[in-house]
């Protein structure tokens, strides 16, 4: 079984090939605004690196948001494209979720975070079994922050940005972590593969005020 | 020779679209989902919707094109892909799409430019004869281009400040038509009558156009006529707009042909589907034997049709890309030759 993982959900390019359940070969850079030039041709120099061809990979692993909308889309339209083209099955999974998987930390709470701007970001809290306690969202730090209030320090933020008063974990992706964790996760239609945004568009937001 | 296939994707803007196209000229299957029913609500389009909508549909109307065509991808030569110009959040999921596709299935991937495939909707009617003065007329542009031959394009003469398309709409706001106006006031033209008097905008012996000018004049005639207690004319006023508009098109893309002694006229891009404007240079051509061709209706607004008639050309001419092909959202048509050069 060969699974390949992409996640451009950021300003980083996450991206490997795991074996039968051994990572052989990875990506993790961050190409900040050059990440949709840089992200399909790094995949293939990644795959060619493993001596692979596309047609020998049988399932890809995506991450599906939330994150940088336009660096969603480029993940995921690669990974839904490469496997209805191919005809290969699809699991998606959150960037949060990967952030908590990869945690090798020993505190009970792991609350991923990541930075929507103007004071929001997209969070979680996950407990040591990686299940949200507090599902994923779009919420103002200060909300996240009360929020873990109750998780009596336990816990620890994790990000691969920077935020200001805050401690951060810093984020590195255990790919073959991420892989075996979720392997036997449903697959998805490459076609109904689509990105969480968790945050509608501001014309959409405006809409609703004007509305209410 | 062997017949060439080329399938070609398309989401510059609200349209997501893919087409295979049989040696530039036969279209064997096109499929264009537009969003304009959702962006209407917003009163344009809403890039960040539109680039929603084009991840959600791609693979889809890919299939769809695919199966209408009842081919395989592996029998599929090259992929054309729109990189520019339009809305850069949009242009990236069809050059995402394209690139993984040409990859996955080891195919060329060949990129084409937007203006280019409007210009080439024309070889789905006929083919193109050289040399010849393009009129380049949509919601992002106004331009004459003189082509020496394929994919040789010198822009002669551009818009100064606002396209015809861009004013058109507008002037649809102006009198409260609601999004996208452009073809209304089209409709509004023909059954109207030219009383209105506007300025013939940038009458000079350039090829430039210049419209904000006469948008302007719009503005300030409806408010005079309101003070005045006057009720617009909706039909005439639109009537008025548009001889304005046509007048100056057509009186500096006839001098075109003129001066540069060619012989053959073609029209390109969204409003060239204007009804008037057609018939009016139709009728132009005729008086001086000028050859004049138009694309179809459907091939006048953003279709993959054209995009694969262009990327045909470009095949041939052996222009490709590679995965790090990125979108751009503003791209000159006249340059595409020398960017080529230079990849050389």
């Amino acid at each position: 079984m060969k699974v390949l993982y992409i996640d451009t959900t950021t300003s980083y390019l996450y991206t490997g090939i795991v074996v039968d359940g051994k990572l052989i070969v990875e990506i993790k850079k961050e190409f900040g605004k050059d990440l949709s030039r840089q992200a399909l041709s790094k995949i293939s120099d990644m795959i060619k690196q493993a001596k692979l061809k596309p047609t020998d990979i049988d399932k890809i692993m995506v991450v599906n948001g939330p994150g940088s909308f336009t660096g969603i889309r480029v993940g995921v339209t690669i990974a839904k494209t490469f496997a209805y083209t191919l005809k290969k099955e699809v699991i998606t999974l959150l960037s949060l979720e990967a952030m908590a998987i990869s945690n090798k930390n020993e505190k009970v709470f792991k609350v991923p975070i990541i930075d929507a701007r103007r004071g929001y970001i997209y969070g979680a809290i996950y407990n040591q079994e990686n299940i949200p306690v507090l599902k994923p969202q779009y919420i103002s730090l200060e909300a996240l922050k009360s929020a873990t209030n109750h998780l009596l320090e336990d816990f620890e933020y994790i990000s691969n940005q920077e935020f200001t008063d805050l401690k951060v974990e810093s984020y590195n992706p255990n790919i073959e972590k991420i892989v075996n964790t979720l392997i036997s996760r449903e697959g998805t239609n490459p076609h109904a593969v689509n990105p969480v945004y968790l945050k509608q568009t501001e014309a959409e937001e405006k809409q609703n005020t004007e509305i209410i | 020779m062997k017949d060439i296939y080329i399938l070609g994707i398309e989401t510059s803007c609200d349209e997501t679209s893919a087409s295979i196209v049989k040696n530039g000229n036969e279209e064997i299957a096109t499929v264009v989902l537009s969003q304009i029913d959702i962006h209407k609500d917003f009163g344009g389009v809403v890039p960040e919707i539109a680039s929603r909508h084009h991840v959600k549909n791609i693979t889809i109307v890919i299939e769809e094109c695919l199966e209408k065509a009842n081919m395989e991808i592996n029998q599929i030569d090259g992929i054309a892909v729109t990189y520019g110009p339009g809305l850069v959040g949009s242009l990236l999921v069809g050059v995402e799409a394209a690139k993984t596709l040409a990859y996955a299935n080891n195919i060329p991937l060949i990129p084409v430019n937007h203006m280019s495939g409007h210009i080439y909707a024309n070889e789905l009617e006929k083919p193109l004869e050289f040399p010849l003065i393009a009129l380049v007329i949509s919601g992002g542009h106004t331009e004459l281009i003189y082509m020496k031959d394929h994919y040789n394009f010198e822009k002669i003469g551009g818009t100064l400040d606002d396209a015809v398309g861009e004013c058109y709409d507008k002037v649809a706001r102006i009198v409260n038509v609601p999004y996208p106006g452009g073809p209304t006031i089209d409709r509004w033209a023909y059954e109207g009558k030219d009383t209105y008097s506007l300025p013939l905008p940038l009458n000079d012996d350039s090829y430039n156009f210049s419209f904000s000018g006469l948008k302007s004049a719009v503005i300030n005639l409806v408010h005079n006529e309101k003070q005045r207690g006057n009720e617009i004319r909706k039909k005439d006023l639109a009537a008025s707009f548009q001889n304005t508009v046509v007048e100056i098109i057509t009186k500096k893309t006839m001098r075109a042909l003129k001066d540069y002694q060619v012989n053959h006229l073609i029209i390109a891009g969204g409003v060239a589907a204007n009804k008037v404007l057609r018939e009016r240079l139709m009728e132009l051509c005729q008086k001086e034997n000028i050859s004049f061709s138009c694309p179809s209706i459907q091939h006048c607004t953003d279709n993959a049709a054209m995009i694969a008639a262009s990327g045909y050309h470009a095949y041939l001419l052996g222009h490709r890309a590679d995965l790090t092909l990125n979108p751009q959202s503003s791209l000159e048509l006249a340059n595409q030759k020398v960017v080529n050069k230079e990849e050389d």
